[in-house]
């Protein structure tokens, strides 16, 4: 790939002149390049990420209401947030949405794993066809979902009517609703705990199956015993990397139910507040608030997976 | 009769996962009529959906906002993340600490970072335009890009990079030469990632355009008007709007697991 004096000449650093190095020459110089190379990113991380921060910590601090002065009235935002019936309510709904939806999706997807993890015809077309959901555009999904689930157009009740059940109106009552609106997810991110799995199962010890095997363990057996605990670290990946991008559901509420309907979680809550009320002080404590709750539940589970992964070895 | 019940559930399966998809461009092509039938399951397919994007609703506008807003900030994303990966995968920068505050704006919930940048925004002139968009996807992007392009780099043999350098090149020349060749292939699923990202992206678009720098998605959610939700034309640019990502979905299968876990899992 490179021989021995091709270039060298053009490309070297020119021998050093004492005290008289270029900027240039200093920053891509063996003591600063690595620096130099992360400025751009640090720059970009405190203007987009400790800027924002601070702001929504100030401002929670804050009574502001647009186009008011800001008035400091200490902690009277988080005391507000923390007697408000419908905080509570929205935390609640999003804890329930978040195992229900990761319980499924793990459900679904060993057992799809399970199934597609043989060698058949046309394995490679059908796993494709199984990663299409991933990649869409949550929003036209839900946009999608809502018009299939509609009570007079929707093909689900047009299917439900051809095998003689009632017609459901799915978004009009909140029993209903919040599942319409974690259908949506589990359909759409399904196929992600399915192709983690499959990727686990792949790199399974194959001599401890067999011996499993030769051993007449039952097929119940092997998979608590042997398939789970090797799935383990997998497993708790799904639900830190589901539990990020779940806490935090927008598109799909806004394509259906717009947060009505008792469907209103919490990031939903923090944009009604923020955006439609312009409330900020408040909007700010109940984003320190959300941001907090995805912090602790990411640490918990980081852990996990830091002693799952130690018990996989 | 073991291998009928296999293929049955692979069938539902399949259709369960591709229902919806299907039905996207099943009801762009229905006539305004046929939309609110769902009973006829045979229907003269028409393209009038289609045609409405282009006379009634011109949509033209918003697909050209949202390649110029990908693009920009997916090249931004790269020039940022790149050299930054390279030095974390390379020097440990900032010993780890640096790299997870970076990976940890991924966990940010989006509101905490729309609320100060709308009013900063506003301020600035910002608001609906194409360059406040781009910032702010780059702010989305950049901690995945540089997480996944850390890893990518770090499959590249440490020793490859001392030859050449003792061969006499520069860190700069060793890095274009001998390490970018290498990187590329991961750089090319990195910045696929991005562009399919910022193209989804709906709650800071939707919060930060109105109608100059609307995109895609924003287009979408507005056929959603205050009387009747239009789903014909909505459906036909569903349909334009899923199609790319459709394709990078199918092409790049080896890599979406690994994309989407930061490369904690190789798929």
């Amino acid at each position: 790939m490179l021989n021995r004096g091709d270039k060298v000449g053009v490309e070297r650093e020119p021998v050093k002149l004492r005290g008289r190095k270029t900027v240039w020459q200093l920053l891509t110089g063996e003591k600063y390049i690595r620096w130099a190379l992360v400025v751009p990113l640090l720059i970009v991380l405190a203007a987009f990420m400790f800027y924002p921060l601070f702001y929504c910590l100030y401002m929670s601090f804050q009574f502001y209401v647009l186009r008011k002065p800001s008035v400091f009235i200490g902690m009277e935002n988080y005391r507000m947030v923390l007697h408000d019936m419908v905080f509570w309510l929205a935390l609640g709904r999003t804890f329930y949405v978040l195992v229900v939806s990761i319980a499924v999706e793990l459900a679904l997807g060993m057992g799809i794993a399970l199934l597609l993890n043989r060698e058949f015809k046309g394995q490679n077309t059908i796993r494709g066809v199984c990663l299409l959901p991933l990649l869409i555009s949550p929003l036209a999904m839900s946009l999608m979902w809502n018009y299939m689930l509609h009570v007079q157009f929707g093909i689900v009740n047009q299917v439900m009517v051809w095998i003689g059940l009632d017609r459901v109106e799915w978004f009009a009552s909140p029993k209903t609703a919040i599942y319409c609106i974690m259908l949506i997810s589990i359909w759409q991110w399904t196929p992600f705990s399915i192709f983690v799995i499959l990727a686990g199962l792949k790199g399974m010890p194959k001599d401890a199956l067999e011996a499993a095997n030769v051993d007449g363990a039952s097929r119940w057996f092997i998979f608590r015993k042997l398939t789970l605990p090797s799935l383990m670290p997998l497993i708790i990946i799904v639900i830190l990397l589901r539990t990020m991008w779940l806490i935090r559901i927008f598109d799909p509420l806004y394509g259906t139910t717009r947060g009505g309907v008792g469907t209103e979680l919490l990031d939903w809550m923090v944009y009604r507040i923020a955006f439609v009320f312009f409330d900020v002080g408040k909007a700010g404590a109940l984003a320190i608030f959300s941001l907090y709750i995805t912090i602790v539940l990411c640490a918990v589970l980081f852990r996990q997976l830091m002693k799952a992964l130690g018990a996989a070895r | 009769m073991r291998r009928a019940l296999f293929w049955f559930a692979v069938v539902i399966i399949l259709v369960g996962f591709l229902w919806p998809i299907v039905w996207v461009y099943v009801t762009s092509l229905k006539s305004v009529a046929d939309i609110f039938r769902p009973e006829k399951l045979v229907f003269s397919p028409t393209l009038y959906n289609y045609r409405y994007l282009v006379t009634v609703r011109p949509s033209i506008m918003e697909f050209r906002n949202a390649l110029i807003i990908t693009f920009a900030s997916t090249a931004l994303v790269m020039a940022v993340s790149l050299p930054a990966a390279y030095s974390f995968s390379r020097f440990n920068t900032g010993g780890g600490h640096l790299l997870f505050i970076t990976i940890s704006t991924r966990m940010f919930p989006g509101v905490v970072a729309a609320l100060p940048f709308f009013f900063l925004f506003r301020n600035m002139g910002l608001l609906d335009t194409h360059i406040g968009l781009v910032l702010l996807y780059l702010y989305f992007n950049m901690s995945f890009a540089t997480f996944l392009l850390y890893g990518f780099f770090r499959e590249i043999p440490e020793e490859l990079e001392h030859s050449a350098m003792v061969d006499g090149y520069s860190r700069l020349a060793t890095f274009r030469k001998v390490i970018f060749p290498l990187i590329r292939p991961g750089a090319a699923v990195t910045t696929i990632f991005c562009l399919i990202w910022a193209w989804n992206e709906f709650f800071f678009a939707f919060l930060f355009t109105r109608r100059v720098a609307r995109t895609v998605s924003v287009g979408l959610a507005v056929f959603w008007g205050s009387v009747e939700i239009q789903w014909g034309p909505m459906a036909a640019m569903m349909s334009l709007a899923i199609l790319p990502t459709l394709a990078a979905a199918w092409f790049m299968q080896r890599f979406i697991i690994r994309g989407l876990t930061f490369g904690a899992v190789k798929g």
